[in-house]
């Protein structure tokens, strides 16, 4: 697909066509084109994913099956969902968010184009390590959540869940970065006119998803990095046997899962706001609602997360609070639904297949939807957690919601990447192939789970569950042959499609106003924006929304590029920190033995260093105010003290850690070490980065580069670096002068 | 149970707080006066809460007997009372109000009204100051006294009565966010501690025949403070969820006067 559609676009390649053509996507920094390489990658994956749920549904066929081992299916699983999760799902939505955002907001590109290239490469990186894990004899196989102690060193030698950890991190630093670039994107590059309260719902959502991914990311992180120490370092953060808690790595799991499953829809929500206004001729019914009830589901995300976790035990009160946060939740999620429905209800509609994927979106995510909420009955949960219920009710949501939500914005915007149009007669049986598919299989998963049948086992006695399973497998190859479907669709298409024009379907927002495939630039003259509908306004002078619809103006506003950026990492590494400060906390606050905080640490000399930290603190900030009053000689000066400071702080952590571990305190002790260890090192690991940037800023001043001595530069770091004194004081206060114990 | 509600020991008839509901309400009267019913029954709904939160027996319980009922006062008298009285103050012209002295500016600064409303929050909870201000009654009305001022200083920069003082919609946001997080972070130390947060509450000097009763249906001071931290976490997030969804509606409201005045300045940002 990649290479051709490079054709499409009328590039001129270089000396040697082929090679050039492939070196232009290798290094391109193109918004456009790396979002055709996210999309292009998350579909290689999707095969990979769709084929191990294919031997899935060949191994559950019928009862005592031995098609795939025991091992082996709990290989596919975790496999399968991991696959679909991080190498497909976030993808494929990033991808869309890299291509139209821009073009939406009328940008000439993301924010930081390289930026958006190295998140890019993550994710082949992170794919390749995941995957790499086959050829140590074995994949992971303790499920796409990992649940410890299953995912500790004792139940788990193979080198395979060390790949799965060190795959994911980088995927999740990948997608932080890519969200902060859509953040910083959506903030600072609008085209004039377009304030907030104007960007087109699909903008608006990829924004809510940005912060999403900011925040909840990290707490995957953190409890990766824990596990890692677990089987790395022999630590035994999550391992029972050890004092270690299983429980927190669900906690903490949970926290970045179930905002997760927002940032799975919350696209999709913004790709079928798009659609069903365009194909009913109307604006969307309550554009207010939609978004803001959206800025809800982000908030309230990050407290609902224990929903996961009803049938461990967590207490009455708790159940109930979470239960009824669940409720909550469901609210500014299913209300929408009535939004969509009434944008259509008296819309003259056309039921192209981009359309019609949207309104099917709307039966299936209602039945998912409400098979969730049944969930948040804590009894009924426990009846019917761990089952195919479960199943059931998230690939409702995610293949009724996410999957669905991006065929219709393929078939919506492909003529717009391509300038050719997909072929509707194919699209239709994609259609019905996957809504056939859809509810074949997860309808079936239903029954089956409320007869009984516990997901990740790899067989079942039960011949009655035969004839059910047979259906779900049909479901699946109905789906797989959708796939199919859609890739000839494609292909077809890309060699001789009908040519699509610059807006085929009269679509109402920016992306529609320039050629398909939008030129490098992406825009000549960028309309006005005086409404939620630039192009509609455009074509309809005579009933243009800005005539009769007011909509807050644009007041300008438009922040620092990086500064805002490093305020979203500062968000994000604030999150991090905070994770693992609760982990230290957790298991510190009765200490016992011979190794702790009051025995080992040296509160004074260590107060010492941090007095040369916070003061790094202060001399930062005089050799800002002195950039500012242009005195550059002074400015170095104080550059240079924050750096001996902070060198002197790290000099001391490095005197600290050897005398601790030449007394035999390491980090696999006990739990005081490995949280100790963990937080401490982290944080002079961030030190040491900030170090290292404060060192070329000042190499950069000492030649006088006009990007430092503009002040810009200078201002990021400063905040990543005051971040990092603060993080140390609650750091100090916590670790060494006991805090909460 | 009923029964156990009317007993009288229950109810704190002869609490002070009424002396401070009748001073508010002459103060009030005598600056702002009655014709505005809206800001009327703002004012009414606060101290119709100050009052329930000392006279009824969540007040008698809360002293000294239950975790969780202390901490249904704590947050009626740190967030719904102020938030009712911030409401209760007519809207104002620019400039007016308040007094922009040094002391006041600093008073409604952002920062300032976060760290003290949050920093009352956590400060109050650390088990010595807890127990201090349960047992002693002198602490206890500063407590009190301090909920109420902090918490005013914590709406102010959202609800203000003057337009200018509030903060602009993203920064309101990430202020109750953030005042969530900050919350939910307290919320679950006190839900999931092994530590007894406020001993007081743990072994109370006199036993009521409702805390016997309670106890024997399962309340027992650890299941206390187990419920005392999921109320400090849960309603607080809610109520600002509300009031960030109040400010979203604000910020996609259209005010005419508001949106013109802006495009002026853009204009003129334009042209220049
Ligand atoms: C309408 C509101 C929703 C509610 C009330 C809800 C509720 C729940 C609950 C309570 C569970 C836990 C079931 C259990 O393991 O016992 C669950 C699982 C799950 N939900 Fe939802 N859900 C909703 C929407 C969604 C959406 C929109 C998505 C994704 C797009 C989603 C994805 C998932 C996933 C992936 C799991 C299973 C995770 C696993 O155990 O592997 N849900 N849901
Ligand atoms: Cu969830």
């Amino acid at each position: 697909m990649s290479a051709s559609s490079a054709e499409a676009s009328g590039e001129t390649p270089s000396k040697d066509p082929v090679s050039g053509r492939l070196l232009s996507w290798v290094s391109t920094v193109d918004h456009k084109k790396i979002g055709i390489l996210y999309i292009s990658t998350a579909l290689v994956f999707l095969g990979i994913g769709g084929l191990e749920a294919l031997l899935i549904r060949v191994q559950l066929l019928f009862p005592n099956n031995t098609f795939l081992s025991p091992g082996l299916f709990n290989q596919m699983f975790t496999m399968h969902g991991t696959t679909m999760v991080f190498l497909v799902g976030m993808p494929v939505l990033i991808g869309f968010q890299n291509y139209f955002v821009p073009l939406m907001i009328g940008a000439r590109d993301v924010a930081f184009p390289r930026l958006n290239a190295m998140s890019y490469w993550l994710l082949p990186f992170g794919g390749i390590l995941l995957y790499f894990s086959f050829m140590t004899g074995q994949a992971p196989d303790a499920g796409w959540f990992s649940y410890a102690p299953l995912s500790t060193k004792p139940y788990n030698l193979m080198p395979a869940q060390d790949y799965w950890i060190i795959g994911l991190i980088c995927l999740g630093i990948g997608s932080v970065a890519a969200a902060i670039n859509i953040f910083v994107t959506v903030l600072q590059c609008r085209a004039p006119g377009m304030s907030l309260q104007r960007v087109p719902l699909f903008v608006w959502m990829s924004l809510m998803t940005a912060i999403l991914t900011i925040l909840a990311l990290p707490a995957l992180n953190a409890a990766l990095a824990m596990l890692m120490i677990d089987r790395l370092l022999g630590a035994a953060f999550f391992e029972p046997a050890r004092g270690g808690s299983a429980l927190l790595w669900q906690h903490y799991f949970w926290v970045f899962g179930h905002p997760e499953v927002y940032i799975l829809i919350l696209p999709a929500f913004g790709m079928i706001s798009e659609v069903i206004p365009v194909f009913s001729r109307k604006p969307i019914y309550g554009y207010a609602f939609v978004a803001g009830s959206s800025a809800v589901i982000v908030l309230l995300s990050y407290g609902v997360w224990a929903h996961h976790m009803f049938a461990v035990g967590l207490g009455m009160g708790a159940d109930m609070f979470f239960a009824v946060g669940t409720l909550l939740i469901a609210l500014p999620t299913g209300l929408k639904i009535f939004n969509w429905t009434a944008t259509m209800w008296g819309g003259s509609i056309r039921l192209t297949t981009s359309m019609m994927f949207a309104v099917a979106f709307l039966l299936e995510f209602v039945i998912g939807g409400l098979t969730g909420v049944m969930f948040a009955a804590v009894p009924i949960d426990w009846q019917l957690t761990d089952t195919y219920f479960v199943v059931g009710h998230f690939h409702y949501v995610l293949i009724g919601g996410t999957v669905f939500g991006v065929f219709s914005a393929t078939y919506y915007w492909f003529p717009k990447m391509t300038g050719r149009m997909l072929s509707e007669r194919l699209g239709k049986w994609q259609l019905w192939l996957w809504v056939f598919g859809l509810n074949a299989t997860f309808l079936s998963q239903h029954v089956l789970g409320v007869m009984g049948m516990p997901r990740r086992v790899y067989t079942y006695a039960e011949p009655g569950w035969m004839a059910l399973n047979a259906i779900a497998g049909a479901g699946a190859v109905a789906m797989a042959a959708g796939t199919l479907v859609l890739l000839l669709n494609v292909w077809v298409s890309l060699r001789k499609g009908e040519r699509s024009g610059d807006n085929p379907w009269g679509g109402f927002t920016l992306e529609w106003a320039t050629t398909s495939p939008p030129p490098p630039e992406n825009f000549d003259v960028i309309p006005r924006v005086e409404s939620r509908r630039p192009v509609w306004d455009l074509d309809h002078p005579d009933s243009a929304d800005s005539k009769f619809e007011k909509t807050p103006e644009d007041n300008g506003w438009r922040p620092d590029k990086s500064v805002t950026s490093v305020w979203a990492f500062v968000a994000s590494e604030a999150m991090f920190f905070l994770l693992l400060l609760v982990s230290y906390v957790v298991f510190n606050t009765d200490q016992t033995g011979d190794i702790r905080s009051a025995s080992v640490l040296d509160v004074a000399r260590t107060g010492l260093f941090s007095i040369a930290l916070l003061g790094s603190s202060f001399t930062l900030w005089r050799a800002e105010s002195l950039l500012k009053a242009g005195r550059i000689p002074q400015f170095r000066r104080w550059l240079m003290l924050t750096i001996v400071l902070g060198s002197i702080f790290i000099g001391g952590q490095a005197i600290e850690y050897y005398g601790l571990i030449s007394s035999d305190v390491t980090i696999d002790d006990n739990l005081f070490t490995a949280t100790f260890f963990t937080v401490t090192g982290f944080h002079g690991l961030h030190v040491i980065v900030g170090l290292i940037a404060l060192s070329i800023l000042l190499g950069l001043a000492v030649k006088q580069d006009r990007n430092v001595l503009s002040g810009t530069a200078l201002k990021a770091v400063g905040v990543y670096w005051h971040f990092v004194d603060v993080v140390w004081i609650a750091v100090f206060c916590i670790i060494y002068l006991r805090f909460l114990q | 149970m009923i029964e156990l509600i009317g007993d009288k020991i229950l109810w704190n008839w002869w609490s002070p707080v009424w002396l401070v509901a009748l001073l508010v309400t002459i103060a009030y009267g005598r600056r702002f006066g009655w014709k505005n019913h809206a800001k009327t029954a703002w004012l009414t709904t606060g101290l119709a809460v100050l009052v329930f939160a000392f006279v009824s027996p969540l007040g008698v319980l809360a002293d000294g007997f239950l975790f969780s009922a202390h901490m249904i006062q704590h947050l009626l008298l740190l967030l719904v009372v102020p938030l009712c009285l911030v409401l209760s103050l007519p809207v104002v012209k620019s400039g007016a109000f308040p007094p922009a002295g040094g002391l006041s500016r600093l008073l409604s600064k952002p920062v300032v009204g976060w760290l003290l409303g949050l920093g009352a929050m956590w400060f109050w909870h650390v088990p010595a100051f807890c127990n201090a201000a349960t047992e002693s009654y002198a602490i206890g009305i500063v407590r009190s006294v301090s909920f109420l001022l902090t918490g005013i200083l914590f709406w102010w920069p959202i609800y203000s009565p003057s337009k200018e003082s509030r903060l602009p919609a993203s920064n309101a946001v990430v202020y109750l966010f953030s005042a969530c997080l900050g919350c939910t972070l307290l919320g679950i130390y006190i839900t999931f501690t092994t530590i007894t947060v406020c001993p007081a509450f743990a072994s109370p000097e006199e036993r009521l025949a409702m805390m016997t009763a309670l106890y024997d249906a399962g309340m027992t001071s650890a299941v206390d403070q187990q419920l005392g931290g999921l109320l400090m976490w849960v309603p607080p997030c809610s109520l600002y969820v509300f009031a960030i969804i109040s400010v979203l509606c604000r910020w996609y409201s259209v005010d005419d006067t508001e949106a013109l005045a802006l495009q002026a300045k853009t204009m003129v940002e334009a042209s220049s």
